[in-house]
């Protein structure tokens, strides 16, 4: 590395210090650094995934084994609270899953060229958290063993899942958007998984050999891959949004007050990129920080252009936070009125304002500010009270607004149960496929990278050193 | 282009087409809130109890319950007339169209709001859904020890963990008398039978019958003007019309 | 299997599977107990899907509603009212309904036991030979005088057994008592009406023909004298449609269920009723302008009015309410007759009814229809009755106690120490069918049959226009190795030889139930009759019972009620303390329901809570105290203490606090035990003047514990009290 930077003056220095796309390495390296992050295990990290296998197996299979055998009794949930935790844990991870492909896809169709090192990161956390969607889904359900009965498949009796439920609207939704984002997480990983075949050897290289279906790197496979990549990235936008949208029809199409809203799709979507960019922050800290040579592909630079969207986003969903309160209070509705009232004085009342000031105030107070944005451990504190923020939002939405209704002689309080283990097992289940993942595939799209480092260029007109983009294909 | 006019139209032709069959006149003023409904509905419907702590978490099973407020402040204080809350039995009912399984259907021999219970996979839509909160969810498999079984009214489901379930109107009574009524040739008469709480009332506070025939009690009842029924505004046509006061 | 399995050896295994099969079937050593038949003439209770009804009586209480039992295949499925029974029309309470599972109860006494020793676990099953030779024994081997019946309010055909036996024996008479007849303060009524109108008898109060109901205390709609009747009458008040809305005032310091319907609900003060009421009577009595009956003349309605802390302006309005009214009727009862001046509220209350002049009258006070085979009214006993039994007890003059019906060590002040007077008491033997507190002190328990396994008969002593003798049958046979107590007796009887034997020359229960009711079948005006005993007794046990078709109400010869004169004296209160004390009757569990899960899952009818016992307190004495729902406090008497946790309660007092009677089991089953508390520990011993329980006389302490005991409750201390709100 001393060498190549050996005749470049100061602010050619300071370019390729800043900016990934700017400091290229040789394509040999930049393989063998990704190759080596694979494979470099410390014992912390068996310490760690032991430590999650242990809470995934008592909060996620021994907890959920009780609740299967003893009824939903041992959770929390009771009239008029009918839906919990469960339920936020679904719209939680289902708005986590969001940022993936909103980082991947949005920003692949915009061509914004920051996305590069961290797209596959972004995309693992779309089907990981839908996976735990799917787990909290189910958990829900009364009598989970008969969950295949919301599948459309054909039966003597001619029964079908009732279109009309927004329920089946989401399972619908959900299914798609995990096939789909799946597909869309392995099509750019071909070449890199096939990199990496090239370059291991043992179980290793038949895992790869497996994934990388014959992927050769030929013009013909390279168009297309890009074709497709394209097709999906396209495609996939109307699908973030709708699943998103369709979630929030399980509350917008009740007639109850407070969730009888009609502002509540695009608030829910956005609401998900919330917590989704606070997540891939949070991500993307703990990746630089914890696995070898990540220091390399993710710079300060990159932390700054999330911060920079997550200011916007902070903003926009305050505007969506502020135009639903509007609407619900001049419709007047003496309930919806009741409701508003009991989410800032009732006994939950501490948490409308701790979403507020977590989703609100501390982004605004601190993104603004490009240093501290750029300071990974800043960014992932505001990404991780954004992520409490939004679980808190979900979580009045859903048991705090149940609690009042139409028949004041059912008011009750909802008070957690053995959600609590199946919520942190969901949580320690995503961490553990993640730090899976983060052993199996190469967590940086190294061909993504090369390719953004060959179209940057820096070159000197005069005394300025200027970056110079050439357009790809 | 649709006007106005057409849209109401439509409006009284669908709660035309929503008179229920059977339906209920709950007379507030004399109900004592003695509670003999309830357990006459327990026994009839096999429903289970729950127990101290979870009857105290909002978990009991009751398909009929009776609210009562207050009014005023001691020594001018006032207990609002007891109200019997049971399922509406809602011409349009919210809860039908939110489960994803069809386990909460209308039956259209008998415009009722029936519960399939081997259909319910639990997802609890339809109880979030209803704005009377009167569906009861079996939150654990609920112990009757032995010989309390023996007690179990074979023509009614005893159901399991993880289902609804609530007020059927006692539908298995509703299909003794029709099966017995087919087999003597005739239509049901008024007052041959009728349901569990209404049969038990000592203030016969509850008149239950059938709501398509302007002869029966109940209709008649039904027709006085100081009727009311619950949360009308929403739209679900409901079958129970209540008394509220002298 | 082979593929040559022929049909000759498929014929070959047929035959040894079915020959082993009859094998099994015909020789086992089930078929010494089956009698085959044709399989076209099933009994009746077995045919498959087919319910089969069966008429009887509940006897979850004393009233005697009758019942219409459905049972399928040998199960009781569901109780039901008996629609031609008079008295209950067709109509059950919450109790009524819940008897099934008393029957089917998992803590039955499933076989007669003979205890190690009092109060312990270990116990022996007997077989019911040597249990009724323990009987025997028990009537040989001591004096008759030394020898008394406790029983219960029900059955009455138990109790005429009984007497007969003890009249013919010289055993003490038997002597009844129930919590509920405590409570309703049965011997007060009957006392005032004696003192009134010159006959024992028990008042019957026509609500249903009323327009205007004074209620001093009566807890009518609840669990007084006969409730299901009651609500009828109710329900005619409130009639709008057929004659003029009729209004309803409650006069009590705690709102009961009753008092929460009633119109206007009057907090006076404890003890100041008989003054209300003369002062109503006077001024009514003023505003007709006529001559001041000397009843009223002496009181005066300022001192009324300060003294029970209702202002003057509402008595006055209230009077005028009463004059005003063509249907007037003012009822006592409950707590204000549990007092010392008991007997003096019961009689100015009746009295005020002459300013109405309804005696005898639609709308007004009539006696109760004796029942048919009954020729004077039989009132249970008093507390201060139970008293002198308790001190015979003491005193060692009873030396076998038979105890059927009644739980005195639950139901009977813990002050008057019926359990210390049994420890004199050689041999106690219980006929309980639940293992109950005073089951548990018997040196034996003969499990008598449940109320629907049973025969028998109960007299309707109020409640109904006409005389009625509701009638029980076995509604099913009996699910345990239980015996009925009629059976047990007579057959002891037999066994103990002698004068014994010739009191009860009987075969069994059913034949004395015949010879009881044979003087029936020629009477005139009965609902049936038959030439013959057993057609008669077929018709009888059908029906539900016999009753007269004419109304037979006895009118109260009211002439010179007015013309005496009334104690206006306020009741006085024993103890410290600074709260006047309300023990009320729960009106879904009552003495003997707490032991039915899904009675203790009702949602009591004022305060919703289900499972437990609470204190009842004015939210501004609360909040003086500092005391929160469901805070546990200690209540304080000079008899005894106890400790529940609080129910904040907007309708009560500021200087009274309530606690509803029915929990605090230590015994009875896995359902009543160890839950809740029972008020009847901190009743001292004071009675009024016609010897009933002063159970509303006394005063307690409160202190504050510093625990919580959450309440289960229905309602939603958010929605309907709006705490946790965010609004107080």
């Amino acid at each position: 590395m001393a060498e190549h930077n050996k005749h470049t003056d100061h602010a050619e220095a300071h370019f390729r210090e800043k900016h990934l796309m700017l400091d290229p390495l040789p394509r040999g390296q930049m393989n063998e650094m990704v190759m080596e992050s694979m494979h470099t295990t410390s014992w912390k990290f068996w310490v760690v995934f032991a430590g999650l296998s242990v809470v995934v197996a008592y909060g996620l299979f021994y907890s959920w084994g009780v609740m299967i055998a003893e009824g939903l009794g041992v959770a929390g949930v009771n009239r008029p609270s009918y839906w919990g935790i469960f339920l936020v844990n679904t719209v939680f991870w289902i708005g986590i899953s969001h940022a993936g492909t909103f980082i991947s896809a949005i920003l692949r169709v915009f061509k914004a060229e920051f996305r590069r090192p961290f797209t596959r990161a972004a995309e693992l956390m779309t089907t990981f958290g839908l996976i735990q969607a799917g787990f909290s889904i189910l958990m829900h359900m009364g009598r989970v063993w008969l969950s295949y009965w919301l599948m459309p498949y054909p039966n003597q009796r001619m029964l079908w899942p009732n279109l009309h439920s927004p329920l089946t609207w989401d399972l619908l939704a959900i299914t798609t958007y995990l096939l789909s984002s799946t597909m869309y997480l392995f099509l750019p990983l071909i070449p890199d998984v096939a990199m990496a075949r090239d370059r291991s050897s043992g179980w290793r290289k038949t895992f790869y050999k497996i994934l990388a279906l014959g992927f050769r790197g030929t013009e013909g496979e390279w168009t297309h891959l890009r074709n497709a990549m394209n097709i999906f990235a396209f495609a996939i936008i109307p699908v973030m949004f709708s699943v998103h949208t369709i979630v929030s029809w399980d509350f917008a199409a009740a007639t109850r007050p407070g969730w009888n809203s009609t502002i509540f799709g695009p608030y829910f979507v956005v609401g998900a990129l919330h917590s989704g960019m606070g997540a891939v922050v949070m991500v993307l800290v703990v990746v630089r920080g914890t696995m070898k040579n990540m220091k390399y592909f993710i710079r300060p630079e990159h932390f700054e252009a999330i911060g920079r969207l997550m200011l916007i986003i902070s903003m926009t969903w305050a505007y969506f936070f502020f135009n639903d309160y509007m609407v619900q209070w001049y419709g007047g509705d003496k309930w919806t009125k009741q409701l508003l009232h009991f989410h800032e004085a009732g006994p939950m009342g501490w948490m409308w304002f701790v979403m507020l000031i977590f989703n609100v105030a501390i982004p605004w107070a601190v993104l603004w500010n490009a240093r501290w944005r750029a300071t990974p451990w800043i960014v992932f504190s505001v990404g991780l009270l954004i992520n409490v923020g939004m679980w808190f939002e979900r979580y009045i939405i859903i048991p705090v607004s149940l609690s009042i209704n139409r028949m004041p002689f059912t008011w009750r309080l909802y008070q957690p149960g053995i959600e609590i283990p199946l919520g942190i097992g969901t949580l320690a289940f995503f961490i553990l496929l993640y730090m899976t993942a983060s052993k199996l595939i190469p967590l940086i799209p190294v061909w993504e990278v090369q390719e953004g480092q060959m179209a940057h260029e820096l070159k000197k007109f005069g005394r300025e050193t200027v970056v110079t983009v050439s357009e790809l294909e | 282009m649709v006007t106005l006019a057409d849209l109401k139209i439509s409006e009284v032709k669908l709660s035309e087409e929503h008179v229920g069959k059977w339906g209920m006149v709950i007379d507030q003023d004399i109900c004592t809130g003695c509670q003999a409904c309830v357990a006459a509905c327990a026994m009839e419907n096999n429903i289970p109890f729950v127990g101290e702590e979870d009857s105290g978490y909002g978990r009991s099973m009751h398909w009929i319950r009776i609210e009562r407020f207050w009014e005023g402040e001691y020594p001018e204080v006032k207990m609002t007339p007891n109200q019997p809350m049971l399922c509406q039995q809602c011409g349009s009912a919210p809860c039908e169209p939110v489960c994803p399984a069809f386990a909460t259907v209308h039956s259209q021999a008998e415009k009722l709001n029936l519960q399939v219970y081997n259909r319910c996979i639990g997802t609890r839509y339809c109880a979030n859904n209803c704005p009377y909160q009167v569906r009861s969810f079996n939150w654990r498999d609920y112990e009757r020890p032995e010989p309390l079984p023996n007690q179990l009214n074979p023509d009614v489901t005893v159901r399991r963990r993880g289902i609804m379930e609530k007020c059927t109107f006692c539908i298995q009574r509703i299909l003794n008398a029709q099966d017995k009524a087919k087999a003597e040739g005739r239509e049901i008469m008024d007052g041959e039978f009728t349901t569990a709480c209404a049969q038990a009332c000592p203030a016969n506070a509850i008149t239950f019958g059938r709501m398509d025939d302007p002869e029966s009690l109940v209709s008649q009842l039904a027709k006085r003007s100081h009727g009311v029924k619950h949360l009308e505004e929403l739209g679900t046509l409901p079958n129970v019309t209540y008394f509220k006061g002298g | 299997m082979s593929k040559n399995f022929s049909r000759r050896d498929f014929l070959k295994l047929a035959g040894v599977g079915a020959a082993t099969t009859a094998v099994l079937t015909g020789c086992g050593p089930a078929s010494r107990y089956v009698k085959r038949e044709p399989y076209m003439q099933m009994p009746e209770y077995n045919y498959n899907g087919q319910s089969t009804y069966y008429a009887t009586t509940c006897r979850e209480c004393a009233a005697g509603c009758g019942l219409v039992v459905r049972t399928s295949q040998g199960r009781a499925i569901k109780t039901e009212g008996n629609p031609n029974n008079p008295l209950n029309l067709g109509k059950t309470c919450a109790r009524g309904q819940a008897t099934l599972h008393g029957l089917y109860n998992p803590d039955r006494v499933t076989d007669s036991l003979k205890r190690d020793s009092r109060g312990s676990e270990s116990m022996q099953v007997m077989d019911w030979e040597s249990a009724i030779q323990v009987v025997a024994d028990a009537l040989k081997n001591n004096k008759p005088e030394e020898i008394a019946f406790l029983m219960g309010m029900a059955p009455d055909h138990l109790f005429d057994l009984a007497s007969d036996f003890a009249k013919a024996t010289g055993i003490n008479a038997p002597v009844r008592f129930g919590a509920l007849s405590m409570f309703e303060s049965r011997a007060t009524l009957s006392k005032a009406a004696k003192n009134l109108f010159g006959e024992a008898s028990l008042p019957f109060f026509d609500v249903g023909g009323a327009q205007v109901v004074f209620s001093f205390g009566a807890n009518f709609l609840e669990t007084w004298l006969s409730p299901v009747s009651y609500m009828r009458g109710f329900a005619g008040l409130r009639d709008g449609q057929t004659k003029k809305r009729g209004s309803l005032v409650q006069f009590e310091s705690r709102m009961s269920a009753t008092g929460g319907k009633a119109d206007e609900w009057i907090p006076l003060r404890p003890g100041s009723e008989a003054l209300v009421a003369l002062a109503i009577g006077r001024l009514v009595s003023e505003l007709r302008d006529g001559p001041m009956p000397r009843a009223f003349s002496s009181v005066d309605p300022l001192e009324a009015a300060s003294k029970s802390g209702i202002k003057l302006e509402t008595l006055e309005h209230l009077a005028g309410m009463f004059a005003n009214s063509s249907g007037a009727l003012a009822i006592p009862g409950g707590a204000a007759l549990g007092q010392s001046n008991g007997l003096a509220v019961a009689e100015s209350v009746l009295a005020l009814n002459a300013m109405s002049d309804n005696f005898g009258k639609p709308g007004g006070v009539y006696f109760s229809a004796l029942a048919p085979n009954q020729t004077e009214y039989q009132g249970p006993a008093s507390a201060k009755e139970m008293r002198e039994l308790v001190q015979k007890m003491y005193d060692g003059k009873i030396k076998v106690l038979f105890v059927h019906g009644v739980n005195p060590l639950f139901e009977l002040p813990t002050s008057l120490e019926f359990g210390g007077a049994s420890k004199y008491v050689s041999q106690i033997i219980s006929f309980a069918t639940f293992p109950d507190e005073t089951a548990r002190e018997a040196d034996f328990v003969f499990p008598d049959h449940h109320g629907l396994e049973s025969w028998g008969y109960q007299r309707v002593a109020t409640g109904s226009a006409k005389p009625v003798l509701s009638g029980a049958q076995p509604v099913v046979s009996p699910y345990y190795n239980t015996r009925a107590t009629a059976d047990v007796l007579i057959t002891a009887a037999q066994l103990a030889g002698g004068k014994f034997a010739q009191a009860l020359p009987f075969k069994d229960e059913v034949e004395f139930l015949q010879s009881k009711v044979t003087s029936l079948m020629s009477e005139a005006d009965g609902s049936i009759s038959a030439p013959d005993i057993l057609t008669f007794m077929a018709y009888f046990q059908q029906h539900g019972g016999y009753w007269k078709l004419s109304d037979a109400r006895g009118i109260p010869n009211a002439a010179d009620v007015l013309n005496r004169s009334f104690s206006a004296q306020e009741a006085e209160f024993a103890g410290e303390g600074e709260f006047f004390f309300v023990p009320f009757v729960s009106p879904t569990l009552a003495e003997a329901g707490a032991n039915k899960p899904w009675l203790q899952e009702l949602p009591d009818p004022t305060t919703t809570v289900m499972w437990n016992t609470w204190v009842e307190m004015n939210p501004v004495t609360a909040h003086e105290l500092g005391i929160e729902n469901d805070d546990v406090v200690k209540i304080v008497s000079e008899a005894g203490e106890l400790e529940a946790a609080v129910y904040v309660y907007p309708a009560i007092r500021p200087d009274t606090i309530a606690i509803p009677f029915g929990q605090g089991h230590t015994a009875f089953g896995r359902y009543a035990e160890k839950r809740g508390v029972n008020p009847v520990d901190l009743l001292g011993q004071h009675f009024n003047e016609a010897g009933d329980l002063a159970f509303a006389g006394m005063k307690v302490k409160v202190e504050k514990t510093g625990k919580k005991k959450p309440l289960s409750r229905l309602e939603s201390l958010m929605g309907v009290y709006g705490i946790g709100l965010g609004e107080e």
